[in-house]
Order: structure tokens, then sequence, then C-alpha cells
């Protein structure tokens, strides 16, 4: 297992690189569903406005 | 001007009409020359004197240099003519707005590139560059700053009446303007060496007419758009 | 038949429904992909007798760098599609891409530069590949900086197309001429950034993960189109009916 870990020596190269990848991904997936989230309360609140307008 | 005017004499009149508007406030049209001459001294003080060292970068500073100077007048391009409803008339008048935007940037090319491109061999003679050398650089310069000129004409409609759209405009065409960086710098550096610099001046050439050609109508577009 | 369904899709909500619908579709099977290429690259592919376990990079470098070149083809043919078709949707797609297409690239450059980095011995070497997707990364920058200075939804998304557009015919300029002045300047590299000739087991692992990133693009996208819809609609009508569901 620790020799998994090693990386032939490039540990240090071969992990930070998955972990930012895999960072962004997940980041991005996040930031998607936010960006969802965010445009549908927005929304809500504009049809809210709208039929409260006379 | 108007409707049956031929294109290319439609052209002439604005071409001509923003060189004479340009040229009555001089002080302005000096800014960029100054501003060349000023950032190609930055150089020697901040590295070295010496003349040896200084030619192995002289063509990366003159075209550092140019390449600033241009963008800098770039912003001016249509700022005057959208603001006083120049602009307007031309997309309006019933001429083709692509020729009218190209007079405009060739206007700017005469008064920014092609003043910088003949004050390269003196800027470039401060930084080492031998005599012989030294009107070789003349070409280079000129067909890149045009280039640069009609990229940098659909950046400046793209970004007019934007909030610091000096910055923003910088930059986006610096990026675009990189491959135009890569063969002028080496045409010159090469010319400085001494050795024929054909075949990066071909493919500036290259550019240049591809520009010529396709920037006028993607900036009369980016106009068109920043009318409405 | 098939343009019946495509005409459709330009419809607002039939895109909004459709990719509600779709999103899972390419999202799980993406995950499915990344989680089997990670293993097959990471435990199961045999070390490269020349870089060792350093080559691993790879599969989460190339993956970035396919994601990053892409994303920027796939947001200037929204956009090209959006400006001569006047497909308002089209116009949501493209702005969708623009985040998604800067992360990767910054992702490809980090990974890039990782990965050069015992090859090199500096972090950074002008590498003609990774030189082209840094000017990428400016003009992701510049096409978000655009978008967000421009204060008029309608304008922003015209503007923005047309940036994409010049950008996308650029690319290729900006990459020729790239390796043309790297090629002038430093000795050839003995970086093999490219993919080399690999066996099925390197090999397969790899395009797992460029099969799942793509998925996962198309799936991070779906999402990002939704709510720029939601932004770009005015009329009432099904918008109510959509955010009920």
């Amino acid at each position: 297992m620790s020799t998994f870990f090693y990386m032939g020596g490039y540990a240090a190269f071969v992990w930070p690189s998955y972990a930012l990848t895999l960072a962004i991904v997940l980041l991005n997936v996040l930031w998607a569903r936010r960006a969802l989230a965010r445009a549908r309360v927005e929304a809500r609140r504009r049809l809210a406005s709208q039929a409260g307008a006379p | 001007m108007n409707v049956n005017t031929p294109a290319l004499e439609a052209a002439w009149l604005v071409f001509a009409r923003d060189l004479r508007l340009a040229l009555r406030k001089p002080g302005q049209c000096v800014q960029p020359l100054a501003f060349f001459a000023i950032v190609t001294t930055l150089f020697p003080l901040a590295i070295s004197p010496e003349l040896s060292r200084l030619r192995e970068i002289a063509s990366g500073v003159l075209w550092v240099g140019a390449l600033l100077a241009a963008l800098l007048a770039l912003e001016f391009l249509f700022r005057d003519d959208a603001q006083d409803g120049t602009l307007e008339q031309y997309a309006l008048s019933g001429q083709s707005l692509t020729w009218l935007v190209f007079a405009k940037t060739a206007a700017h090319w005469s008064l920014t590139g092609v003043p910088l491109a003949l004050m390269a061999p003196f800027a470039g003679a401060a930084l080492g560059v031998r005599y012989d050398a030294m009107p070789w650089l003349i070409a280079p310069i000129a067909l890149g700053t045009l280039v640069l000129s009609l990229i940098g004409s659909i950046g400046a409609a793209l970004t007019l009446g934007v909030k610091r759209g000096g910055v923003l405009l910088t930059l986006l065409t610096l990026p675009l303007a990189m491959p135009v960086l890569i063969f002028g710098a080496q045409a010159t550096d090469l010319a400085i060496r001494g050795a024929s610099f054909a075949a990066p001046l071909y493919l500036l050439c290259a550019m240049a007419v591809l520009a010529v050609t396709l920037a006028p109508l993607a900036a009369a577009a980016a106009v068109r758009m920043s009318l409405e | 038949m098939a343009w019946t369904w495509f005409h459709r899709l330009a419809s607002p909500p039939h895109l909004y429904a459709f990719a509600a619908r779709a999103t899972p579709w390419l999202g799980w099977p993406a995950t499915l992909l990344i989680l089997g290429g990670l293993y097959g690259g990471l435990v199961l592919a045999p070390p490269d007798y020349q870089q060792g376990d350093d080559f691993r990079i790879i599969y989460v470098h190339a993956p970035s760098a396919w994601m990053s070149l892409m994303v920027y083809v796939t947001m200037a043919s929204a956009a090209a599609i959006a400006l001569i078709w006047r497909m308002k949707v089209a116009h949501a797609v493209a702005a969708s891409c623009a985040p998604i297409g800067a992360s990767f690239t910054l992702a490809a450059l980090v990974t890039g530069s990782l990965w050069g980095r015992k090859m090199w011995g500096t972090y950074w070497e002008w590498d003609p590949r990774l030189t082209s997707e840094l000017i990428l990364l400016f003009l992701y920058i510049g096409y978000m900086a655009l978008r967000s200075a421009i204060e008029e939804l309608q304008r922003a998304d015209r503007a923005s197309a047309l940036l994409a557009i010049v950008g996308v015919v650029n690319v290729p300029i900006i990459h020729y001429s790239v390796i043309w002045w790297n090629s002038l300047h430093q000795a050839p590299s003995v970086m093999k950034l490219a993919k080399p000739a690999m066996p099925a087991s390197m090999l397969a692992p790899l395009l797992m993960m460029l099969a799942g990133f793509t998925l996962l693009f198309g799936a991070l996208l779906l999402v990002r189109v939704r709510a720029e819809v939601l932004r770009r609609e005015r009329s009432a009508g099904w918008i109510r009916a959509a955010l009920a569901g």
C-alpha cells in the first residue's frame, strides 16, 4: 500500500495533480448546481413581483 | 456622403476626416510615440547599459513597446465618434460599415503604427542595433502594428461604452495578437543579426492579408452590436 | 424528423425540460467512467519504462487539456449558431461553457507543469503546448470579463459571441505560431506530453477518462444551461410550471 502512495518517488507530483483535477471536477459540479439554485430563486422572485404588480 | 457615394470614396472621406481631426490635436498624436520612447528607455535602466547585452533583447523590447503604445491609442478609435453620434450616422448611412470601419482603422494605423515603425530604427539604435540593420526594422513593425490595429478594432468596437474599457480592450486584444508578436519579433531579431528575415516577414504579410479581409467585417458587426 | 427535435430544443421550455431529464443520463455514466479510469490509471496500468509512475499524471492532464479545447470549440459553435440563426438559447449554451472550460484549462496548466517538473527540472519551461494552453486561458478570461463588463444581457450575449468566434479562428494560428516559436528557441523537448504509443492496459484508462470527462461536461453544461435559460426568460408561463417540478 505504501508503495502505491510512494508512486515510485513521484508522489509529490502525481498526488497533487490528481487532487487538483478532482477538486476542479467537484468544484464545477457544486458551482453548476449553485448557479441553477440561484437562478431558480431569482426566477421565483421575479414571478412573485410580476404577480404582485397591477 | 450619402447612400449613392461609391464605397471607396466614402471610405476615403472617413479616413481623411479622422486624420484631419487627429492632427488638430498634435499633443494627443504624440502620446503613443512618447510612451514608446519611455518604455524603450526603461529597459536599459532596468537591465544594463551594455549595448551588446541590449542588442540581444532589442527585438523583444521594441515589439512590446510598440504593441503597448499602439494599444494605448486603440481605446479612442471609436469613442469620440460614438459619443457625438457620428458612428451611428455611419451605421445608418446606407454605406458599407465594413469599409468605413476599415477606413477608421487605417487612419489609426497611419497615426500610430506607421510613426512607431519609423521611430523603431532610432529606438533600436539606442538598444545597440547596428546602423546597417536599422532600416530593416521598419517593415516588420509596420506590418505588425497594422495587424494589431485591425485586431484591436474588433476589441475596441466590442468594448465601446464599457466602463474601464481600456484595460478590457488590452486583455481581449493581446492574446489574439501573440502570433503577430512571435513572428514580428523573430523577423526583427533576424534583421538585427544581419540574417535574412524573409520567412517570418512573409508570415506577417499573410497575417496582414487575413486581418485586412476579416477584421473589418467583425469590427463592423461589433459596432452595430454596441450601437443597439 | 430529427430536425423537429432539434428545432424544439431551441425553445427554452423544451430545452429546460430536456436538460433536466438528460442530466442524470450523462452524470452517472461520467462518474462510473471517471472512477474506472482512475482505478485503471493509478492501480492497473504498469509504470512507464522511461518516466516511471510520473506518467500517471497523463490520466488527469490529457482529459483536462482535451476539455479546455473541446469546451472552447463548443462555446464558439454555440456562439456562431446564436448569431447566425438567432437562437437565443445558443447564447445560454455559450455562456455556460466558459467557466467550465476556464477551470479545466487551469487544471491542464497545473498538471502539465507538475508533470514537466521532473523532465525539465523547473515548473515552467515555455513548452509550446503549455504556452498555448496559457493563451487559451487568457482567451477564456477575456470572454468572461467582456460578459461581466457589459450590463445589458442581450448586448453581452452578442458581443461575447463575436469574441468567441474571433477567438476560435485564432486558436489554430496561435497554436502553430507557438510551436514554431518554441522550435526556434529550444532544443527539442524530451518531454512527451503527447500520447505515446501505449499498450492497452495504459490506453484503456486514458480513453475512459477522456470519455468520462466529456460526459461530465455534458452534464455540467445541461445544469448551467438551465440556470442561464431561467435568467433569460421574461414570460412567466412555463417558468411557473418548471419551478414547481
